[in-house]
């Protein structure tokens, strides 16, 4: 399993820059490296900081950090470990053929190099793991693309631990994808043009008038990107991100880079095909800490809370979202973003300039009311500097944003 | 919707026309391998599921006319196309039909499919091909030519049976997207034009008569 260790273990720093750079990076890394160890070492972990490190720049930095982060993330205990399946999980499986179709065509997820009888033995785990889920949890459904996800869990950590944090993910982020009809996971998606809108409306109405849909972003979504980026770094990357944060983060993340393309899209011709051709083809160069720390801006922003509506408009049907209230991984972090949840829609307009990118400090100013929450302003600002402004995502739970904690927070 | 007027007040110049074909069928029956191979003229060498819907183009020329023909790849998988895929089958021209020679649950498939197109209001105005594909596994074959015949022909499809994959059949799988333009070009062009609306009870508009019927070049 050598393999696994060689992957994404890149010391390079994340931000590509010169040599100086490079050094200070190195000791970030290191100090990093410290705190997580840090974190781990008490009693009870410190998932918190785990959290934090794993939104922060660069996420958990290399595989064997995640193999020990990523059990805590997911709130899963890793002293009771699966029996390796029998050949029974093969026998009336209503989902084996698909799965079996899906995985084995799925070459381009393994490391380029990596010699056919290993890559042939990991398609079999692979197949194993799914398997095994759906068949401990036959309420959830397979769908193309999460093997995309499994294969992720299985080359990082390996075949048994990674059985348990996908049943764990499967029964909580990815739950909604896995009902018995696509419903919700189109739910979700609704919520892509109102984040688009809320930053950019030149963009949105141009999507709008193409009606080129979500299902461009619809494997994105549901295979946390795994099935659209071709390096294996960024996709462990994203992954550390995504598994410290709401279930909706995808989305979030999704719409990040729309609005990163919003040039080419405006330059695009207006039509379904065109834009669809366009916003597919994800550009594999992206500035994935930049659009990381972007992603969280626009989730303290605008919290699912708030698009919750405008997104269930988009169809006729109530769902998801509420899912997600038993997610087990409850922060109890503050809630800063609380406090701009009364934001109108008029007052982002005004203090939105057309076609610029969402700077927090700037998103912060425009959606406060202008007198009345002045201190709040100053309260989140400082919040954002200390923590990071990506770090505020952690605010990871989607039991609902009570009232109450308005008062908790700001007495 | 939102309304967005400003942004419409300038249309942009007339345009090659564009034909746009929906290519639909069961998982693995290689959907992707057939319009890859159309728009880029070669077999991909790894494929992938597809989820949701993926889109290619290519540019040909008939009679002197270029034309776009756009092809939209769907996913195979029942989950799909019940709630996603159908945003795709809006303002469709033609529709392809794949099954797979050697699996014969994928033939079976087929009526599922038809009704599923007729649900959305794309009924037999709109050009369909049946494509039995993958013609280089012949020997593991599970559908034979003569079912298959009969099949397409209580639908009025024509059928081709093709390989995305054998060199042999370069030419053919062109020749299968070509036959499906030439038959799209030939009609009125109010044939073209959308239909009135997707609440699935008005019907297309039936052009003038259907010339020349349905010339099958292969």
């Amino acid at each position: 399993m050598d393999m696994r260790k060689s992957r994404s273990e890149s010391g390079a720093s994340p931000l590509d820059g010169g040599s100086g750079r490079h050094h200070d990076w190195d000791s970030k890394r290191r100090r990093k490296m410290a705190e997580i160890s840090q974190a781990l070492s008490v009693t009870p972990v410190d998932v918190a900081t785990l959290r934090r490190m794993a939104i922060s720049e660069g996420g958990l930095l290399s595989d064997e950090i995640r193999r020990k982060v990523w059990p805590k993330l997911l709130n899963v205990q890793m002293d009771n470990l699966p029996e390796k399946p029998g050949e029974e999980l093969r026998v009336n499986n209503k989902d084996y053929n698909q799965v079996l179709l899906d995985v084995r065509r799925s070459l381009r997820r393994f490391p380029p190099g990596m010699p056919d009888e290993q890559r042939e033995g990991l398609q079999e785990e692979l197949i194993d793991i799914i398997l095994h889920v759906l068949q401990r949890n036959p309420q959830l459904h397979y769908y193309q693309g999460y093997h995309d996800i499994v294969v992720t869990f299985l080359l990082v950590v390996g075949e048994r631990l990674a059985t348990i944090l996908v049943e764990k993910l499967s029964t909580h982020h990815l739950r909604d994808f896995m009902d018995p009809t696509m419903d919700n996971t189109k739910h979700i998606l609704n919520y892509l043009m109102p984040i688009i809108d809320r930053v950019n409306p030149e963009v949105h109405d141009f999507m709008q008038q193409a009606e080129v849909g979500t299902i461009f972003a619809l494997s994105w979504l549901i295979t946390w990107f795994g099935h659209v980026l071709s390096d294996f770094r960024h996709v462990v990357r994203l992954y550390d991100f995504f598994l410290a944060c709401h279930p909706l983060m995808p989305i979030y993340f999704a719409a990040v880079i729309v609005l990163y393309r919003e040039e080419e899209v405006l330059e695009c011709e207006c039509d379904m095909a065109s834009v669809h051709h366009l916003l597919s083809q994800i550009p594999q160069d992206l500035p994935y800490e930049l659009l990381i720390s972007r992603a969280g801006d626009l989730f303290v922003q605008f919290p699912p809370s708030e698009l919750a509506r405008e997104a269930a408009a988009q169809q006729e049907e109530r769902t998801a979202a509420s899912t997600f209230k038993d997610f087990e991984l409850a922060s109890t972090q503050q809630r800063p973003d609380t406090v701009l949840r009364r934001r109108r829609k008029e007052q982002v307009v005004a203090g939105r300039e057309p076609g610029a990118v969402p700077k927090v400090a700037a998103g912060v100013v425009a959606v406060v009311r202008p007198r009345a929450r002045r201190f709040v302003r100053l309260a989140v600002m400082g919040l954002t500097v200390a923590l990071g402004a990506a770090a505020l995502a952690v605010v990871n739970t989607a039991l609902e944003w009570a009232p109450k904690l308005d008062l908790q927070l700001f007495p | 919707m939102e309304s967005s007027v400003e942004l419409s007040s300038s249309l942009p110049p007339p345009r090659s026309r564009i034909f746009k074909i929906i290519v639909i069928g069961d998982s693995g029956v290689g959907k992707t391998c057939l319009t890859y191979r159309f728009c880029a003229g070669k077999f991909p060498d790894k494929t992938e599921a597809t989820i949701g819907v993926d889109f290619r183009e290519k540019v040909i020329e008939i009679d002197g006319e270029k034309i776009k023909v756009q092809l939209w790849d769907t996913a195979g998988q029942e989950r799909f196309r019940k709630s996603m895929v159908q945003h795709y089958y809006r303002n469709v021209h033609a529709i392809v039909f794949v099954y797979d020679i050697t699996n014969a649950v994928s033939f079976q498939s087929l009526p599922a499919w038809i009704e599923e197109c007729r649900q959305h209001s794309l009924g037999q105005d709109v050009p369909r091909i049946l494509v039995g594909n993958k013609c280089d596994l012949r020997g593991a074959a599970r559908v034979s030519t003569d079912v298959a015949q009969k099949f397409a022909d209580s639908h009025s499809m024509p059928l081709f049976e093709t390989s995305a994959k054998s060199p042999g059949d370069n030419d053919h799988v062109e020749a299968i997207f070509m036959t499906v333009a030439h038959k799209l070009k030939s009609q009125k062009p109010l044939a073209l034009s959308q239909p009135p609306s997707g609440d699935g009870t008005v019907p297309l508009k039936k052009p003038t008569e259907d010339r020349g019927g349905y010339s099958c070049s292969c």
